[in-house]
């Protein structure tokens, strides 16, 4: 009966062909839990995608609403509390894994010829998440989400020339409004998650047009000298796609799963006060991915220096990293072989934790 | 019968320049109202009312040089509705008697002000920004003194706008 089916379609369109295409791509054989994170990424995205929908047969981007709506959500829909707590515990695991990704693929060198474009699309990918992370955020319509907005907005108004215009353009206006909600609310539900969706095949095209590539401990049996470009073409063992990377990739999608969802129904999702535009006594918070930015805004003072901690720090940082496969164009790729990218990754590593560190501490009033 | 484009390489720039030159028109026929749509707010003039904060008699009684929060609201357009902005007014008067207005509002990043009495001192909860009483910038990274709200004395009421002197960013209240 079945064998009947599959022959209908491969009559038609080759079907079984496609499949075979499609699953057979080859894997370097070692390093197989290390190249997991990727595909974890694309099955938390879609569980972002899905829990997304669905609140949203109950959510209203207004903004003295916006935060009912989602108490709505969590405390008189039935089980609404762990559909919005696997969201928010999703998109935060989503975030760090991405950081573990990119990790992983900077000091094993992954980024190298012929795989530039791969490491571009991917920072076009975790740009977005991260705006996506923020504008998330914003859409929970709380006391933070609030000042968060405003603060943001007021950062996007240091950008050289366009900045008061790009205040307005964002905000609907000159004050903090529906209209920027709605806008908010646009690129955090259709906008981005489009783009994300558009990258992601771009990604995946990329690394079967590249080949297989792996870790360097894929190339111990390797005769060539480790400029050679064709060393990296050729790991030592391969194992196709389907089943033996997609087995792992299940189990650490699982295990991560079961993360997600334990923290959803342990903790939940905080949704917090109301906003109260007379507050005098609010101290704003940011979320943690946020906090190293945050703490750098602290630095730079006075009229003329706001800008590098507004502007030009966070750009050219990500300008720097978007460009790193232009930059390092070595073909090493053993971390151990290259000590000045190990060591500046590392260090770049403590600094973005230290300033994450202190950027979360209790806003005590500083020492005069 | 027009010949195809392997027999013919004009008759093939031509089909390119053709399909090149409806994915142009398409494109910026969609682009332009986009456009509009995305940049509208610029065009947009924002809405500007008085609004009552108290009578004259009232705030010149509080201490000199002890700040006083003092509530107003707005009654605006914005987009499609029409809301009640709620806003604190920092009402200080110093030593000759001359009352200032100033905004809550954090001139570094917008965040709301806390008042330190010990300190004597506003202290911004975000970022670490300092002010002195008359609105001075006394210590972290805020470019410029406290924003002040534009404001009249009419019949011995005071009058403040939804709008702050000197502010040519136009950043929002």
């Amino acid at each position: 009966m079945f064998k009947k089916i599959q022959n209908w379609f491969d009559e038609r369109i080759e079907l079984t062909e496609l499949i075979n295409e499609f699953n057979g791509e080859r894997i370097p054989a070692r390093g197989g839990w290390a190249y997991t994170f990727g595909s974890l990424l694309a099955f938390l995205f879609i569980i972002q995608v899905v829990t997304g929908i669905f609140l949203l047969f109950y959510y209203v981007p207004y903004f003295p609403m916006a935060r009912n709506a989602t108490y709505y959500i969590k405390h008189h829909v039935l089980l609404g509390n762990i559909l919005l707590g696997i969201h928010l515990w999703g998109a935060f695991t989503m975030i760090f894994i991405l950081l573990v990704h990119m990790s992983r693929v900077y000091f094993s060198g992954a980024y190298k010829k012929p795989r530039e474009l791969q490491w571009v699309v991917g920072m076009v990918l975790f740009s977005v998440v991260v705006v996506l992370g923020l504008t998330g955020y914003m859409l929970i319509g709380n006391e933070n989400s609030w000042w968060t907005i405003n603060v943001l907005t007021n950062v996007a108004a240091h950008t050289p020339v366009i900045g008061g215009f790009l205040r307005i353009i964002v905000r609907g206006g000159t004050e903090t409004s529906v209209i920027t909600m709605q806008h908010i609310f646009a690129v955090h539900v259709w906008l981005l998650p489009i783009v994300v969706i558009m990258f992601i095949p771009i990604h995946i095209f990329l690394i079967r047009k590249t080949g297989e590539q792996g870790l360097p401990l894929e190339y111990k049996n390797s005769k060539l000298a480790d400029d050679d470009i064709n060393k990296w073409k050729h790991p030592d063992a391969t194992v196709p796609f389907f089943p033996d990377q997609l087995y792992k990739d299940m189990i650490v999608a699982l295990c991560v799963f079961a993360v997600v969802y334990l923290l959803a129904v342990v903790y939940g999702a905080e949704i917090g006060p109301m906003y109260r535009p007379l507050a005098l006594n609010f101290a704003p918070e940011a979320d943690w991915y946020f906090l190293a930015n945050e703490e750098l805004l602290k630095y730079f003072p006075g009229h003329g220096l706001i800008i590098f901690s507004t502007f030009l720090v966070p750009t050219i940082g990500f300008a720097i990293l978007f460009a790193l496969p232009f930059i390092d164009r070595g073909h090493e790729r053993s971390p151990l072989k290259r000590p000045a990218a190990t060591v500046l990754g590392i260090l770049f590593l403590l600094l973005l934790v230290y300033l994450t560190l202190i950027g979360g501490e209790p806003k005590a009033p500083a020492t005069v | 019968m027009t010949k195809s484009s392997e027999e013919s390489p004009s008759r093939r720039t031509f089909m390119m320049v053709v399909i090149g030159l409806i994915s142009a028109i398409v494109g910026v026929a969609l682009a332009i109202p986009i456009l509009g749509e995305v940049l509208s707010p610029l065009f947009k003039k924002r809405d500007i009312v008085w609004s009552e904060l108290g009578k004259v008699s009232d705030l010149e009684n509080i201490e000199p040089l002890v700040p006083k929060f003092v509530p107003v609201y707005f009654r605006v357009k914005e987009g499609w509705t029409v809301n009640t902005l709620p806003r604190q007014v920092i009402v200080v008067k110093d030593i000759t008697g001359k009352l200032y207005f100033f905004s809550n509002q954090c001139t570094h990043l917008g965040c709301p002000l806390h008042w330190m009495p010990a300190r004597q001192k506003f202290m911004c909860p975000c970022h670490g920004g300092m002010f002195n009483v008359l609105g001075k910038v006394v210590g972290g990274p805020p470019p410029r003194p406290l924003f002040v709200w534009v404001h009249k004395i009419e019949n011995g009421t005071v009058l403040i706008q939804n709008k702050f002197l000197d502010n040519p960013k136009e950043r929002g209240v």
